[in-house]
């Protein structure tokens, strides 16, 4: 894998070949990948890889026509033949009127920390030693255990023929794990992610599966209805992504939103949540694997986009803001949802009659203009009576938008890492959460 | 199909690149064949028992548009070598865009040792079925390459597309697309396999909006044109810039149309819908890594286990599921799997019966059979191969009967038609799906446009209420280019045809939120 000097050398060179068509502009791109991965299931290793991977991506404007090209072969005669691609297919391309020239050079934030050594050299063995503890664990209890190990080393780097230059390396790394019971009833889930291996441990994560799966064995029926839910932060994240992918502005102005309002317009300065929602962006969250610039080089900076309740931006990228006299945003990186003081129990302890929820399941649209969502719950779901959790229940199908979950929230417990990695949020209770249909899985 | 095993038969694996190279000039670099041989040496010497070595090449083309005008012109050509072995009994996979013999020896070793670091972990050593050491070509059958095809007839056609449908009072927004994929492989084994393929798909589509910006409300409806394993040829022929102005009416009636009746009502589901449902319901639970728990943590597991096999009734008696990678033009079809494995054709419902699996060479032996079905696949270079989806199917009634004639047959129903949102636990059972465009059906006849439908059933007591199902000329091959599965997430192409079919009073949902919004 290239490093930054070398990547910058690389992309210097395929912007001086470029250069060579008149008239053109180009931006060039490269990404560069080492990941290392290890899967184990039915308490035994299951596959295991070490995988390098790189993309160099050109983009040639000639005037108002425009085309890209990529290739992962970087000799010299590969880059040749990518940036003549380019040329060759810009030149057939029909003109876009939306087409805006490359990014100059750009003053990036740091992003302290954000590739770990460790993290970057983990090999093959210490990915069998954490599947290794975890699959120990399990044997001991008398469960069965899946689960997925993977620790990454990865860069970007961007040029134009206007100057661009931009580089960044990070880390990442995340656990996953499952565990069964034997008679097929219970299921328990538990994951990790950081950008440094080190900030979780294997060996705790399997023991919350476990503990969870034994505790949701022989589940008993609950009906299907509108419930106030404790959601833990893994569920959370699966359905806030819908509301954070929503915030484009064009989209909204042209009245296909949730943000567009209706009669013209959007929905910006809207008090939409209570005033304990606040939702934000924060490129330079070394743990949530951002980079300071998005795919086109565009510079990332620290945004609050829902603060108090109140709607305060949405997402422009340059022709549009351009067209519509606003200020560019970039494509957000490292979403944020500010926690609160309560602790999970005290979530738990405000709930008379609810569902405390591990993680969610297979979400997809049902309607865009509200951001209704479906999806099932999966691996703990347990009943919760006069501020004690009583039993485990069966699964449910929910109908819900993430405009309800955060808009009927009434606790928050302090953020964290998304177990799934790249968002920080709470655990969060809320109320009439429509759990739908009754799911037999387990 | 293009199979030259006749001029083949006999060839022994260490000549046989020579002797494809001279059979149809598929493979462009014959340098390729010491690398294989070299490589397949060094994983054997460092201690494999059985070593493959994946050479592919990804090609993919996509442009985009919208209303007047280009959004995106896009190409990207991925190749490398990767190289899965056995050591110690267990697996080991690395991988690198370097296709060079020194690369291509040092990622052979890093697999071994990766295999040898999770041996002592392992409880049952990895064991192959048995499969014959196949020396062949085989390429999706094209009339006209879609990668020569100059880029202004794409956009062109696109943009056509977009024309008519802006035609349409109260249609304000129409996005097409094109993606063309092609992906050449050289697979070879220690076994002797020594296969070359290239196999192309295309998908080409366009989506209509309408927008009331008075009431504050919008809505899409995508044509149903299926993506196929095909050349350029597909796309001339169907019929998407003659339908644009149909979809985009559609879209326009949509936005008028009344939120379905909810409640109990029978469902007629056109093939430009069921097939998602099949993919779904019948695919995924079909697939043996799953049922025994080896996608536990992240795709889930099966409500069609082992011991259900040959006994469990999953479906009304005339249905019978079938799984292929032979149909022509379906996504999934080719002439072998990543194990090397001639590609097949068997149930896996027979008559309402769960009686099949799909496997790999590795699984074939978790369930005593003796050969693999030929599901093994990885989606490029860089993945390790493992059972993926072939094309599943529903097999036509005997006798002809349309949609219409289920619809004549119909009291009180809606029809569903097209792909729309999709979702289903982690066991195959609970599942609800949406369509593109829905119609309420009264005393045999459509009589309205509907919207906001969503349907919601058991996979057994959906299958087991379906009491009409079309005849052969209504059936239809639809398909997606992309189904998702594994740690890490692997995408692959998947056929599914079905005629239309009727499944009685089924739980019909109204999604409508906007009155609340």
């Amino acid at each position: 894998m290239l490093d930054a000097t070398q990547s910058r050398q690389l992309l210097a060179k395929v912007v001086a070949i470029a250069s060579k068509t008149p008239g053109a502009e180009a931006v060039v791109s490269l990404r560069g990948g080492r990941t290392g991965n290890t899967r184990f299931a039915v308490n035994e290793i299951t596959s295991s890889a070490d995988v390098e991977t790189q993309d160099l991506s050109v983009t040639i404007k000639l005037g108002k026509r425009s085309a890209s090209a990529s290739t992962n072969q970087l000799d010299d005669r590969s880059l040749a033949e990518v940036v003549a691609r380019a040329v060759q297919m810009a030149k057939l391309s029909p003109e876009n009127p939306e087409a805006m020239p490359p990014l100059g050079r750009q003053a990036y934030k740091q992003v302290k920390g954000a590739r770990d050594a460790a993290t970057a050299k983990l090999g093959a063995e210490p990915r069998a030693k954490a599947a290794g503890a975890s699959i120990g664990l399990a044997a001991t209890s008398k469960v069965t255990i899946a689960g997925y190990y993977e620790n990454a080393d990865r860069t970007r780097a961007l040029a134009s023929t206007a100057g661009l230059s931009a580089f960044h390396a990070w880390t990442s790394a995340g656990m996953t794990c499952t565990a069964r019971t034997p008679d097929g009833t219970g299921s328990g889930w538990a994951g990790g992610a950081s950008h440094r291996a080190a900030d979780f441990d294997a060996a705790a994560l399997a023991k919350i599966a476990v503990d969870k799966g034994v505790r949701s064995a022989k589940p008993t029926r609950l009906d299907p209805g509108r419930y106030t839910v404790v959601l833990e932060p893994a569920a959370v994240a699966d359905l806030l992504e819908f509301l954070t992918g929503s915030f484009n502005a064009r989209r909204a102005d042209e009245g296909r939103s949730f943000f567009s309002k209706p009669g013209g317009g959007t929905r910006v300065g809207e008090k939409l949540f209570p005033d304990t929602i606040t939702l934000r962006s924060d490129p330079t969250d070394a743990q949530l694997e951002a980079a300071p610039f998005d795919g086109s080089g565009f510079p990332l900076a620290p945004t609050t986009w829902i603060d108090k309740g109140v709607v305060k931006g949405l997402v422009y990228d340059r022709f549009w803001a351009q067209k519509q006299n606003k200020q560019p945003t970039g494509n957000p990186q490292g979403w944020i949802l500010d926690g609160g003081k309560a602790t999970r129990e005290e979530l738990i302890k405000g709930v008379k009659r609810g569902v405390l929820v591990t993680r969610f399941w297979y979400l997809r649209w049902i309607d865009p203009q509200t951001i209704l969502i479906t999806g099932l719950t999966r691996d703990g779901v347990f009943l919760i009576e006069n501020g004690e959790v009583t039993r485990p229940v069966n699964n449910f199908r929910f109908n819900e938008s993430p405009v309800q979950m955060l808009g009927k929230c009434d606790g928050l417990t302090a953020s964290v890492v998304s177990p799934m990695g790249q968002m920080r949020v709470p655990a969060l209770r809320t109320h009439e959460f429509n759990l739908a249909s009754i799911s037999e899985a387990v | 199909m293009i199979s030259r095993r006749s001029f083949l038969a006999g060839s022994l694996a260490a000549a046989a690149s020579v002797r494809l190279v001279d059979a149809r000039g598929l493979m462009t670099d014959p340098v390729l064949d010491d690398l294989i041989q070299r490589t397949l040496a060094t994983a054997k010497k460092a201690g494999a028992t059985y070593a493959d070595v994946r050479i592919v090449r990804m090609r993919n083309e996509r442009v985009f548009t919208r209303e007047d005008r280009i959004d995106g012109v896009s190409y990207s050509d991925q190749y490398g070598v990767g190289v899965r072995v056995i050591a110690g009994g267990a697996w080991g996979f690395a991988a690198t865009p370097s296709v060079t013999i020194a690369q291509a020896e040092r990622i052979a070793k890093a697999a071994v040792a990766i295999a040898k670091a999770n041996a002592p972990l392992l409880k049952r050593p990895v064991a192959l079925a048995p499969e014959p050491a196949h020396v062949d070509v085989w390429q999706t059958p094209i009339a006209k390459d879609p990668f020569k095809i100059p880029l202004e007839a794409k956009a062109e056609l696109l943009l056509a597309i977009n024309q008519e449908a802006m035609k349409v009072p109260g249609v304000k927004f129409v996005n097409s697309w094109y993606t063309g994929n092609a992906e050449w492989k050289l697979l070879a084994t220690s076994d002797g396999a020594y296969i070359e393929q290239e196999i192309v798909r295309l998908e080409p589509g366009f989506s209509v909006t309408a927008v009331d910006d008075k009431r504050g409300e919008f809505e899409s409806v995508d044509d149903d044109t299926p993506p196929r394993q095909a050349g350029w040829e597909y796309v001339e022929n169907a019929a998407l810039r003659s339908s644009a102005r149909r979809v985009a009416e559609l879209a326009v009636e949509k936005l008028k149309s009344p939120s379905v009746t909810p409640g109990k009502r029978d469902l007629i589901l056109d093939p430009t819908n069921l097939w998602l449902t099949i993919h779904e319901s019948i695919g995924h639970p079909t697939e043996l890594d799953r049922a025994l728990g080896y996608e536990a943590n992240f795709a889930g597991t099966s409500f069609a286990t082992p011991d259900k096999l040959g006994k469990l009734r999953i479906g009304a008696p005339h249905l019978t599921f079938y799984a292929d990678k032979t149909t022509p033009g379906a996504l999934a079809t080719c002439g072998y799997d990543d194990d090397g494995v001639k590609t097949q054709r068997w149930n896996l419902v027979d008559k309402g019966i769960f009686v099949g699996y799909q496997t790999t060479r590795e699984q074939a032996g978790w369930i005593n059979e003796k050969a693999s079905r030929g599901t093994c696949y990885a989606d490029s270079y860089g993945s390790f191969p493992f059972q993926r989806m072939p094309n599943i199917s529903l097999a036509p009634g005997p006798q002809e009967r349309s949609i219409d004639d289920i619809i004549a047959a119909t009291d009180d129903g809606v029809v569903v038609h097209g792909r729309g949102s999709w979702s289903i636990d982690h066991q195959r059972l609970n599942f609800q799906f949406s369509g593109q465009t829905y119609w309420e059906v009264k005393g045999g006849k459509k009589v309205r446009m509907v919207r906001d439908v969503a349907y919601q059933a058991n996979t057994i007591d959906f299958w087991t209420s379906c009491d009409l199902i079309g005849g052969p000329k209504s059936w239809w091959l639809g398909g997606s280019m992309s189904d998702g599965k594994g740690e890490p997430g692997q995408s692959n192409a998947v056929g599914h045809g079905c005629p239309p079919a009727r499944f009685r009073k089924q739980n019909i949902l109204d999604t409508n939120r906007r009155r609340k919004a």
